[in-house]
């Protein structure tokens, strides 16, 4: 069986899988039909024991459906994309082409994010051309192998090269960059930066995914209302734990907003509880010492700093909540460390966002205010505005980029017979 | 009713390493309780942090369950403190990396005393009490200057208890540049044959500055009789693939004794009067006075035997700053809990290395905002 992965040593391997792969896209043309029969399979064979421990593999099935993709395709690239037939637009008519040979460059934090980078540009009639960070081969490797088993034609196999070779290389990442005529790429400030100084030719198509943080806020309405409120909660653990808080949708800070005669100590018990039985179902497996540290050095600062602050922790590094008040953003922990902040008016905190804020997760009772919120904050520069518990699911436009259309070319027909 | 200070005196007037574990542990919790209650009292953002650990800390039954400090804080500016201003009669410096904060440790009176009634009660049970001619391989600067002492410094200062006589035989260049004075050490050891001697370096300033010009220059020393102590960690010399064994192998060529009389000892300016030397084992012990627990750093439950994690270094002697519990950013192994072949009683361990830095963490990770 084949494995997928390429331990690749040589700039030469690079370029050789490049070539190939522009050959493919040349001579052969897929419908995202076609590609969606194979994804339906696929989704299914990952329910399997070898692959199903690996986090992110539930909303990757999710994603896998072809109930999931089909509208995506249809508003993305317009509704005969489907089954790429061309679409009358006006005296013209246009149709979807792949732009060719994509990189991917995904982040080393999301286990499913190198696949889902490719699903994207494949879904286009690319070939991709993937590199997997050294974090992540064996996971990709066990996901790819599911793909293999569906894929018997290797209709969406045969268009994937998988490349493993240390992020230090930079003999093999210029190779990569070199190849491709499109690029995706994911991650921190630092390794996006790196990636976007490569030497992509002049007619590349960039679409950069990070680095941003979000944030979550309350009213007091919501926060308050003690029926809700344990459900409430039970949403801002689940975004917290996805992704142990390193994803960009990830929450970092929890705006609360003050009402008299509403006092935020029962709910931050109930968040407490929330966050205790999230971490009962969801324990880390493993853990980086420097999160370690930097979790106890953000406990200790914390209340060192200001003694009108308190904290709810875990003995161990497992959950953290600093409790203070104000409106700004304070640096991110990360590691299931969440700030949550008092405010009296939560357009305060909303008008110092900025770019960096990708996601906005909200609860509010009050559907007018919600919608004078949502528009604070995307003229600021918040890209997604959703409800707690959703701040993960990833649903095109992703960083107020669509996920397909910037890796296609719209070509369009005059007709000469017009 | 005894006070805080004399019941720490009188766990430094006993011999450091006889107590059985089970013995210690009972003794140095109920000791470090009442010092986090002291510490709390005279700092109120500790007491903040003590108020709000998950244990209470006056029910806790292992010294394990006691807020501890993450060891970067003591990096704060003005230093974490415990007396007045006016009580402050020096200030230790940690060596740190180009750009970092150093730690700031301030030492009244009787934490400096107390500090240095350790260091003498560990290296005593190592070499012995006996007064010798100390060799300090390092410039007189770094003892001299200001109310601010750096880490060498401390170190070097830490065993002039033991000396008859010290000579620094390095000098500095204008530009900081470090050089033996090859007359100046040719001079101390003429004579030395019989007598006891004392020696001390950083390990890196030893190596490249008095062992590998010596043995460039087939140079011997013969002072048989000699103890070389050495701290500062193994970093660079790893850089240069320079073992331990290599190490101690060379200084004995140098100094004409065996590779038994070179002892390495892990410390730190936080940790006051407190230091590690390796036993003949090879391992480390905690004295009376201290404990080390090796945390897991999943869960930061302490590790069993033969299990890696974080340091946190606990001792009762400060009480100038809130340096009872302190957990690092090194990482050692559990040996064993008791029962070391050289005699002495409690945890044993020996030190691995710092903790990776981390690794970027993702698409959540913003360097700065805009």
């Amino acid at each position: 069986m084949n494995d997928f992965t390429s331990v690749i040593d040589s700039p030469e391997q690079i370029s050789l899988a490049a070539e190939r792969l522009r050959q493919t896209v040349m001579t052969t043309e897929i419908t995202p039909n076609t590609i969606l029969d194979v994804y339906e399979t696929w989704a299914a064979a990952l329910g399997a024991r070898e692959t199903a421990d690996i986090p992110g593999v539930a909303f990757l099935r999710l994603w896998l459906r072809r109930g999931t993709l089909e509208p995506i395709i249809t508003r993305e690239l317009g509704r005969g994309a489907l089954h790429a037939d061309w679409m009358e637009d006006g005296r013209a008519r246009l149709k979807a082409y792949p732009i060719g040979v994509v990189g991917h460059w995904p982040a080393g934090n999301i286990e499913i994010q190198p696949i889902l980078s490719m699903t994207c540009a494949l879904l286009g009639g690319n070939t991709s051309l993937v590199r997997i960070p050294s974090g992540l081969v064996d996971q990709t490797r066990r996901l790819m192998q599911k793909l293999d088993q569906g894929d018997t034609a290797r209709v969406v196999t045969g268009r994937v090269f998988m490349a493993a070779f240390d992020h230090e290389r930079q003999d093999l990442q210029e190779a990569m960059a070199r190849a491709v005529d499109g690029a995706m790429i994911w991650g921190g400030a630092e390794a996006v930066l790196k990636v976007r100084e490569l030497p992509f030719p002049h007619w590349v198509r960039l679409a950069v995914f990070g680095p941003r943080i979000s944030v979550a806020a309350m009213d007091a309405d919501t926060w308050g209302n003690r029926q809700e409120r344990e459900s409430w909660c039970r949403r801002i653990a689940r975004d917290v734990w996805q992704f142990d808080q390193q994803a960009c949708s990830s929450p970092q800070v929890l705006f609360l907003e003050r009402k008299a005669g509403h006092s935020p100590a029962e709910f931050l018990e109930d968040l407490r509880k929330a966050f205790e039985a999230e971490n009962r179902v969801h324990p880390r497996q493993t853990i980086h010492p420097a999160l370690t540290s930097a979790i106890c050095q953000a406990r200790a600062s914390w209340l060192l700093g200001d003694t009108a602050n308190s904290a709810l922790f875990s003995l161990g590094p497992d959950w953290t909540l600093l409790v203070g008040s104000g409106s700004e953003i304070p640096k991110p922990t990360q590691g299931r460390t969440l700030t949550v902040l008092e405010v009296d008016d939560l357009f305060d905190p909303i008008s110092k966002l900025d770019e960096g804020v990708q996601t906005l997760g909200l609860g509010m009772k009050d559907p007018e205010r919600e919608e004078k919120l949502a528009s604070a904050a995307a003229r600021r520069g918040v890209d997604r505005v959703v409800k707690l518990g959703r701040m993960h699911v990833f649903a095109p436009p992703w960083d107020g980029v669509d996920l397909i259309r910037p890796m296609v070319r719209m070509v369009r027909h005059v007709r000469s017979t017009e | 009713m005894e006070s805080l200070g004399e019941r720490i005196d009188r766990l430094l007037a006993s011999p450091p390493y006889h107590l059985p574990p089970g013995e210690r542990s009972l003794v140095l919790l109920e000791m470090l309780k009442d010092e986090l209650e002291y510490a709390g009292e005279r700092n109120s953002g500790l007491q903040n942090y003590i108020r709000h650990w998950p244990v209470n800390f006056r029910l806790a039954r292992r010294i394990a369950d006691l807020p501890f400090l993450p060891v970067g804080l003591l990096k704060a500016q003005p230093p974490l403190s415990l007396v007045e201003k006016g009580e402050i009669k020096k200030t230790l410096t940690s060596s740190s990396t180009t750009g970092q904060q150093p730690s700031r440790i301030v030492l009244d009176s009787p934490t400096a005393r107390r500090m240095t009634k350790g260091v003498v009660a560990i290296v005593q049970d190592f070499i012995g009490s006996t007064r010798r001619p100390y060799l300090v391989v390092d410039v007189p600067a770094s003892v001299r200057g200001g109310p601010e002492l750096g880490a060498r410094g401390a170190a070097i200062q830490g065993l002039q208890p033991f000396a008859t006589e010290v000579t620094f035989c390095l000098s500095q260049s204008t530009q900081g540049e470090l050089t033996l004075e090859l007359n100046k050490l040719l001079e101390f050891a003429k004579n030395r044959r019989e007598t006891p001697v004392l020696v001390y370096g950083f390990t890196y300033i030893l190596w490249n500055y008095l062992v590998k010009p010596l043995l460039a220059d087939g140079i011997r020393l013969n002072i048989p009789n000699v103890h070389i102590l050495h701290s500062g960690g193994w970093k660079r010399l790893q850089d240069e693939a320079v073992e331990k064994p290599v190490f101690n192998e060379a200084l004995a060529q140098v100094f004409g004794c065996s590779p038994d009389c070179v002892i390495d000892f892990y410390g730190m300016v936080e940790n006051v009067g407190i230091i590690y030397p390796d036993c003949p084992a090879g391992n480390k012990h905690v004295p009376g006075f201290g404990e080390v627990i090796v945390r897991n750093p999943l869960t930061l439950e302490p590790v069993a035997e033969g299990e890696q994690g974080f340091v946190q270094v606990c001792s009762v002697l400060p009480t100038s700053f809130p340096g009872h519990l302190l957990l690092t950013e090194d990482i050692a192994e559990v040996v064993a809990n008791d029962g070391c072949s050289c005699g002495r009683r409690g945890t044993c361990f020996r030190f691995v290395g710092r903790a990776p830095k981390a690794e970027l963490r993702g698409c959540g990770n913003i360097d700065s905002r805009r």
